[in-house]
This record gives C-alpha cells, structure tokens and sequence, in this order.
C-alpha cells in the first residue's frame, strides 16, 4: 500500500492512471439510466455485477464507442469479444470487404467509426485496393494493432512523414547528439529511397515510448521488429507489428494465429445451439450432454486470457498493518 | 340479261325536263336485225341479279325502227345521214344509229330538231359533227372507242349523256352543259374527278369501272342523287357531305379499309343507301355496327334494309367499344401519371443521396480540419447536417425545392401488393384502410425510402396489414446488417427480397445468413427468390451463433432488462398511442409481444436504433455523465483527504503514541500526588 511509486502520484492522478475513475463513473452512470429495473434487485448486486463484468471483459458488449475506446482494457476486451463472436466467420474461411467487417464490429458497437476500419484494412493491404478481400486472421491482427495503439500509432505517423522528409524530430532531445547529427545528415541523403532507416525510425519511437502516456508496445519487442530489416515503409512496420506473437501476447487479447480459430468451450456451445435449430434431423455432434461442462452456466473460467492492467488483485497486496485500513471499507 | 325493270327515283324528283323523255329498259331482245331500237346497255351483265344504277324509263315502245340510209357525202371522212321524210316525221326527234360499224359520227343534215341520239356499240373515236344538233337532249355514245370527251360544247339542252365503255381518260370539256341530268361515265379509264362542279342539275353520275382511287372535288353537284363508283381503286372519299341531296352511294369494290377514310359520310344528312362490300372494311368485325352507328340516316346497307335490331345492336357494340376504349385511356392516363410520380420520386431520391454523401464527405473533412467554418442553408428541405458548406449544395437544395410541387410520393394497391414510393408515402399507412382490402394484401413493396423510415412504421404495418408476409425493398439505403434486427418486430415474414439496387448491404457475403439467422424465428421460406434449405439454417446458425450465445449469456443482468426494456417500451409506447382507437387490438399485442419476447431471447438483445434516435440517446445521457463525473470526483475528493488524513496520522501516530505515554508516566510518577490529583478531579465534578 506505501509503495513507493504510489505515493509519487497524487491520489486522484494515480486513480486516473489506474482508470479506476472511469469505471465508477461508468457504474455510476449506468445505475442512473436503468435505476428503475436496478432498483428491483438491489445497488449491491448491481456494482457486483458490473464489475464482474469488467472483470471478464463482457462490459463492452453493445456500448458506445467512446467508452469501449475509453481505457486499454475495454479495448482488450472488445477485440477479444469480437475474436469469440466471429471467429466462427473466420473458420468457415469466408474473405470479407472493409465493409463488411465494419459492419461486423458495427453489430457490436453501433457507433464504431468507419475511420478505424479503414486504417485497419490499409494495414493488411498495404495501403492499395481497398475493395480487396481479406482473411479474418488477417483483418483481426491489424486492427488489434490498429485499435488498441490508434494514438501511439498517429504519433509514429508522424514521426514517419517528418523522417520521410528529412526532418529528424529528435536532434534536440536525443541524448547522444553527435550521433544524432550524424544520422540527420544521413537521412537528407537517404530520403529519396523507400521508408526510413530502421534504427534512426527505433530511436524515435524509444523516446515516443516513454513520453507517451497512452499505451505503447513494449519497446524491447518493438526494437526486436525493427532490427531485422535495414529499411522499412510505414505500412510494413505496422504489418511486422501486426504479425508479431510477442506483441499479440504481450496484448494479452486474442490467441496466437495458430490458435485463432480453437475455442473449445464456445465450439461446444455452439453444436448445442445447433441441435435446436427448427427441423434439425440428424443431431450435428454426437451428445454434447456427456462433455464435462455444466449446460447453462456463462463460461467464467476456462479462458486463457488475464486481464493485463488489473491483474494484481485487491487482496493481493495486504501487508501486515491494514486494521486502521479496513475502517475504510465500511 | 338484265333482270327486272327498276323504277326511276327520277320520277318523283322535282328536276326533270318537262320533255317528258323517260326511256325504259329493254328486257326482250332485238326482235330483227333492221330494226334498232332504244336500248340502253347499263352495267356489264356481270352483276348477275345484282342492282342496276340508275334507271331511265322510256315509254317508248321498241316496236319502232328507223329507217337509215348512210349515204356517202361529198366530204371524204364522213358520211353523211339521210332519212326518209315519213321516218323524218314520224320520229322527229329521236334517231338511232347503233350498231352501224360506224367509226366517225356522220353529219346529221337536216335533223335541228333532233332530240334523241343514239350511237350505241359502234367504233366512233371521236365525238364530232353533231354541233348543230341544238336541240338534243339524250345522246347516247355508250360502246365506242371515244377517248376524250370533245364536240359537246353547243348542246346546252344536253341532258342524259351516255358514255359508258369507251376510252375515255379524263373528265373535260362539260362546261357548257349545265342542264346535264345523267351522266354515264362508266367503264373508262377515268383517274380523277374534275370539271363537274358547274353541273348544277346533275341527278346522277356513274363513275363505275374507271381508275378513280380518291374521291374528292364534288362540291357544286346540288342535285346530284346518286353517285355510282363501284369497281375503282377507292381509299378515300371527300366532300360527299358537301351533296346535298345525295341519296344513293355505291362504293363495292373498292379499297376503302377503314371508316375514317370515308368519315364524310356521317356527315351527310341525306344519304339513305349505301354499299361497301368487296371493300376490306367489309372483312371487319366492327364494320357493320361502326357503319350503323356512324350513319344514323341510312336505310339500306349493302342493298339490305337496315332492321331496328341491327340498330340497337349497333349502338350498343359502339357504346362498348367506346367504353372500352375510355377504360384504356383512362389506364394509360393513370400509368403515364404513375411512371411520372414514380420518375419524380426517384429523382428526389438521387438528389438526397448525392447531399447526403457530400454531407458525409465533408463532416469527415471537417473532422478533419476544425478550422471550416460551418455555414447554414436556410430552408432547407432535406434533413442533411447543418456543416454543409459550399455552393454546390445550395444548388441542389434548392433543386430539390422545386421538385417538392409535384407529387412526391405514390401509394398503390394492386390485389395483394401494396406499393409504396417515395417516403411520403409512409404517411397513407395510417389511412383508413377497409378490412377487405388490407386482409388481402400480402406483398408490402418499399421503394426510395430511407430504412430508417420505413422501421418507424413497422409497427404501425403490424397492426393494418396483419397479412403481410413478403416485403420487398428497393432503394432503400439498407447499408448495415444490424438494420435487418429491426425486422425482427414483425409478426411474420415468409419472403424477404432486398432489390441490390440502392441497398448496398447485399454486395456482402454474409447478408442472407445474417437475416437468417437474425429472424430465425420466422422461418422463412424465400429470400430474395431463392428458398431457404436447412442448410442455409445450419450455416447461419454455425456463423452466427454464439454471437446470440454471448449476447444473451454474457450480458450481466441489468444490461439485458435494458435492453429488452428499451424495445418493449417502445412497442408500448405505440401501442398507448392507438390504444384510444382500438382498444380491443392493443389486448392482442400484449398477448403477442409477450409471446415474441418469449420465442427468442437470445437475439432479442440484437436490436437496431436509428442513427438518429442512437444520437439523441448520447445527447441524453451526456447530462448524467456530467453529474457521475462530479459526483465521483466529489468522492474521490473525500477519499483522498481521508486517505491524506490517514496517511498523516500514520506518519504522526508513532510520536503521538510516546507523548501520550510519556504523559501518562510523568503523571503516574509521583504516587501521592497523582492521588491526589484524581481525588481532587473527582471532586470537581460533583
């Protein structure tokens, strides 16, 4: 509770860093909209619910944008949510336009921006023939990249457009400023060739990184992308983002490309809808009744996926003088 | 041989010569060779027992001969007549001359009182020599090889003139004989009708087998009573109305094909019988009544009396095909005013669509690139946002503007359909509408109408149009799969057609299993012509399922009261509002929603809100947001400072705690006068 970095925020900086602040308000202000379904079954159990909810990332269901966009973990949870309901999409190898798959996430977010998807769908594109098809697994990983980093990747954007043209934005605030000038000179040289060079492109980003106060792939991972090539376009730096594992799993979202399309637990769900389909003949599996899960209960166990930013539990952290503290919780 | 004697019309009319000639048919032959007697050859014996035209009564037997010697004359060229003084005086006035190989018209001395001529059958080729005839008034030439009409000019007591068969081709040189009576064309090769009007007195003109192909230029023949034209090349008739006493028209055997072409005829009051057969308007079906109807005034049709049960059944085959023909007008005036509302409708449309994309594409703009100025159009029409900028939409507005005058929508029923155009039309659905005619339809067909229109009345086609189960939309702007949710609020649909025109969302892949899927609780048989296998379940159901699955399952519980809520509310909401006019409807409904809600809670939560009721949602909750932002902040505020104060006095409990001992000790350290000092304390209390 006293550590250190805690008391370097102050209290309400530290609340907001946490999102915690957010999700008050947003348990708050959901109370307000429905209190008269809510009150019929108590506060407690609503706050209880709403925060299980969080927990497991079902929050997002249905919201508008500006809340699923609102912190890192809504919008883990959204791709994640998006990756179980149309995964089922992706399995029957169907190639879907931009289009369409906006209007897949449009199904569960009725706001979602067109902008994004279209940014997205440049990704896996390269930036050519938007009215291309494209594979689920394909379209997911960018815009998982789109999506969760949309401003950290603008800021890179930008910092691209500046290389390209032979401006180095950081010739005042690299530390090693003789090397700086060095590369500056060599970028003028080198700016009529495609893309930019890739480490003057990895200093930049560094610095980005520990500016930025939203959220950043980790640098290490970001460094190991940038170092396997000599020069590279923006559109291919995005596409080797996308295509990374380590980044996939440092998300913590979605399975790897080669799990994407197992999910046992909901493919079991879904031969059960199936049987009930009016007219069915031939059941489509054999008995789904003799696999071990329970029939109705909403799966809350059995995924892979942690929450990244809250994994550390309340009462994870007690030391040992907490009685004055407890006075708190009443 | 010429069949019965006819009498002469003639005899009753009023212009005959006071001569008193009336020439009779003969009907015996030539009893001997010598005697020539008056013979008037009418038609060709080819009309077996059919009519002769004219007819000239003569009461002068054929007993009589003449006597004629032909005596060469001094002229090379001509011979010349003599006869005998008691022929002279016994038949003064008439000499007949048939028959008598002629090939000039000998010169007739002494004959001035000459009133009868005839040269039937003869070879004469030119009309000539009888010019001091002055007296004559029947002149036969009939049966010759004349080829123009020539040498009449002086016999201006001319009255009957015959010059049937001859080679006659062109009508000429008449002017002088105003007293004509008859005049026998017949049998030429006569093109036109020309120099007749002058004749003033003429009863009757035969025109039969020349080459006429037109009739026309007849103005002028006032007394004309019968005109015979059969066997010519006829296609129309003129100016017969312009005859005033015209009884008799014999047009058989021409190429008259259509009423129109002799239409003159209706006008013309007098006529009495007329002949059409051997005409191609004598093959029609409608010949005989149009005739009748047209030409109230006559009494024989192709030599048959006209009964008055050809009449009444005349007038009504006329009044029905007039009918008939209003019937179709009328529907063709109706199609055209359809085709124009529905083309007027559609180009309201394209220009809505073109402001709404520029709309869009510059909202995205200024999304952009804050610093544009928004400006407003006043009066606008359109429901476009009010950041449009630039002149290119004021003309379009204001096109727009003047299209609203015309008819901008179109409501149509025809048998089982019900068509709406034009999203003005979404107003009729609260017309009254009978029970028949709603109870039969069902086939509801949208066109050039916004979805998001069309899903504010669903309910309200719920209730009028209960039999509605195949809807059909074209150009309606249906660009996202949710919108298919707002489908789900109907009773029951067995066919969906979503014309590709002006509905984007079909380029998709997944559309149709989406709709599948979504309204699965339909069952529905067709969509878009094709029939629904269970295939096309299985796979919809695989697709989409465990998006019900998350939908219903994974949301907490107050999300999906929510949500539910939110549509029923709506539903009531509606409801309440009809429920003052048919209260018995709305018990149904309740029965119905509970029952809807009950099939498929696992997509019930996959509604679809209108953009704009969507928008002015947020807009709404925006204030609760503001007041949970200040609210939380004011608790975080007093968590915080007890969180500040807390953390303070942990920081400041250890020194306290000492000084609080180290108090209580230096108190405690004197026994006697800590004693004393509780005693004392005691005491003040009291």
């Amino acid at each position: 509770m006293l550590s250190p970095e805690r008391l370097a925020l102050p209290d309400y900086e530290y609340l907001a860093q946490r999102h915690v602040l957010t999700y008050m308000e947003d348990a708050v202000c959901q109370l307000l909209e429905n209190r008269e379904d809510i009150s019929q079954y108590g506060i407690a159990r609503f706050f209880t619910e709403y925060f299980n909810s969080v927990c497991q990332g079902t929050h997002i269901l249905f919201r508008e944008f500006s809340f699923i966009q609102a912190t890192p973990h809504n919008r883990a949870s959204f791709l994640r949510a998006f990756w179980r309901c149309f995964r089922t999409v992706g399995k029957n190898g169907d190639l879907l336009t931009m289009k369409e798959y906006h209007c897949l996430l449009q199904l569960l977010c009725p706001d979602f921006p067109l902008e994004l998807t279209q940014k997205a769908a440049r990704i896996v594109l390269m930036d050519d023939a938007m009215d291309c098809l494209m594979s689920f697994s394909d379209f997911l990983f960018a815009f998982q990249i789109q999506f969760y980093y949309s401003e950290f990747l603008d800021s890179v954007a930008a910092i691209y457009q500046d290389l390209l043209s032979g401006k180095n934005p950081n010739t005042v605030i690299v530390p090693t400023s003789s090397s700086g000038q060095h590369r500056q000179r060599q970028v003028l040289g080198e700016a009529s060739m495609e893309g930019v060079e890739a480490s003057l492109f990895y200093q930049c980003l560094e610095n980005l990184c520990d500016r930025h106060k939203y959220s950043c792939p980790p640098p290490a991972l970001v460094k190991e992308v940038l170092s396997n090539v000599q020069r590279l376009t923006f559109y291919g730096f995005l596409v080797a983002l996308s295509k990374h594992h380590g980044i996939n799993q440092a998300l913590g979202a979605l399975p790897d490309k080669g799990d994407l399309m197992h999910d046992p637990a909901m493919d079991e769900e879904l031969e059960r809808l199936l049987v009930q389909v009016p007219g069915l003949v031939n059941s489509v599996t054999a008995s789904p009744e003799a696999s071990c899960l329970p029939s109705r209960t909403p799966p809350r166990v059995g995924s892979p996926w942690r929450p990244l930013h809250h994994s550390r539990k309340v009462d994870a952290e007690s030391d040992g003088s907490t009685e004055e503290t407890d006075e708190s919780e009443t | 041989m010429i069949p019965g004697k006819y009498r002469s019309v003639s005899g009753r009319a009023t212009n005959n010569v006071n001569c008193g000639l009336h020439l009779v048919i003969q009907t015996s032959s030539l009893p001997e060779k010598n005697k020539v007697e008056f013979k008037l050859n009418k038609e060709t014996p080819s009309f077996p027992g059919r009519l002769l035209q004219h007819d000239l009564e003569r009461n002068y037997s054929s007993r009589q001969g003449d006597h004629i010697n032909l005596v060469s004359s001094s002229m090379p060229s001509f011979p010349i007549l003599q006869r005998s003084s008691e022929e002279k005086i016994l038949y003064s006035d008439r000499l007949t001359l048939e028959r008598q190989k002629l090939t000039v018209c000998p010169i007739i001395d002494g004959e001035e009182h000459l009133r009868l001529l005839n040269f039937q059958h003869n070879f004469i080729t030119r009309i000539q020599n009888i010019s001091n005839l002055q007296r004559l008034i029947f002149l036969d030439l009939y049966d010759n090889q004349i080829e123009e009409i020539s040498g009449l000019s002086t016999l201006r007591s001319l009255r009957v003139l015959l010059l049937g068969k001859n080679r006659i081709k062109k009508i000429s040189n008449l002017e002088n004989l105003k007293s004509l009576d008859v005049l026998d064309l017949h049998g030429n090769q006569i093109t036109k009708i020309e120099n007749v009007n002058h004749l003033c007195d003429l009863r009757v003109l035969n025109l039969a087998r020349n080459l006429l192909s037109h009739v026309d230029n007849l103005n002028g023949l006032d007394s004309l009573t019968e005109l015979n034209l059969r066997h010519n090349q006829i296609t129309f008739v003129r100016d017969v109305d312009n005859l005033p006493c015209l009884q008799r028209l014999f047009l058989s055997f021409n190429n008259i094909s259509s009423f129109d072409n002799v239409s003159c005829l209706a006008d013309s009051a007098s006529l009495s019988d007329i002949t059409f057969d051997g005409n191609p308007i004598a093959q029609e079906s409608w010949y005989k009544h149009t005739v009748l109807q047209n030409m109230m005034q006559l009494r024989q049709l192709d030599m048959k009396r006209i009964t008055e049960e050809e009449r009444r059944m005349a007038s009504i085959l006329a009044k029905k095909e007039e009918e008939k023909k209003r019937e179709s007008h009328k529907q063709s005036l109706l199609k055209e005013k359809k085709r124009l509302t529905i083309n007027n409708v559609a180009r309201k449309w394209d220009l809505q669509q073109r402001v709404a994309n520029i709309a869009t594409t510059q909202d995205r703009k200024d999304s952009d690139s804050p610093s544009q100025d928004p400006c407003q159009i006043d009066g606008s029409t359109i429901s476009a946002s009010p950041e449009e900028t630039g002149s290119l939409d004021a003309g379009l507005t204001s096109a727009l503007q003047g299209l609203a005058v015309i008819d901008s929508h179109l409501v149509e029923v025809d048998g089982d359909t019900l068509s709406l155009y034009g999203s003005g039309a979404l107003e009729s659905l609260d017309r009254n509408w009978s029970a028949q005619t709603a109870g039969m339809v069902t086939t509801v067909s949208f066109t050039f109408i916004e979805f998001d229109e069309i899903v504010q009345v669903l309910p309200k086609l719920k209730i009028k149009f209960p039999n509605s189960l195949h809807l059909k939309f074209k150009e309606t702007n249906l660009v996202m799969l949710q919108q298919f949710n707002a489908l789900a609020q109907l009773r029951r649909i067995d066919q969906l057609t979503i014309d590709p025109q002006g509905n984007p969302v079909v380029n998709f892949t997944l559309w149709k299993y989406y709709v599948l899927f979504r309204l699965s609780h339909f069952s529905m048989q067709k969509i878009n012509g094709t029939e629904v296998t269970q295939n096309d379940m299985i796979m919809a159901e695989r697709l989409f399922g465990i998006l019900a699955h998350v939908a219903s399952s994974e949301l907490p519980q107050y999300r999906l009261i929510s949500i539910l809520g939110d549509a029923r509310k709506k539903q009531f909401r509606y409801l309440l509002e009809t429920k003052g006019k048919k209260p018995g409807i709305v018990n149904e409904e309740n029965n119905d929603s509970k029952r809807l809600v009950g099939e498929n809670t696992n997509r019930a939560t996959l509604n679809y809100t209108t953009r704009d009721f969507y928008n002015e949602k947020l807009e709404e909750i925006k204030e609760k947001k503001k007041f949970c932002k200040m609210y939380i902040e004011d608790l975080v505020k007093e968590a915080t400072e007890i969180n500040m104060k807390n953390e303070a006095l942990q920081k400041l409990w250890p020194q306290m705690f000492i000084e609080l001992v180290r108090d209580a000790v230096i108190e405690i350290r004197n026994k006697n006068s800590y004693m004393k000092l509780c005693l004392q304390q005691i005491t003040d209390q009291k």
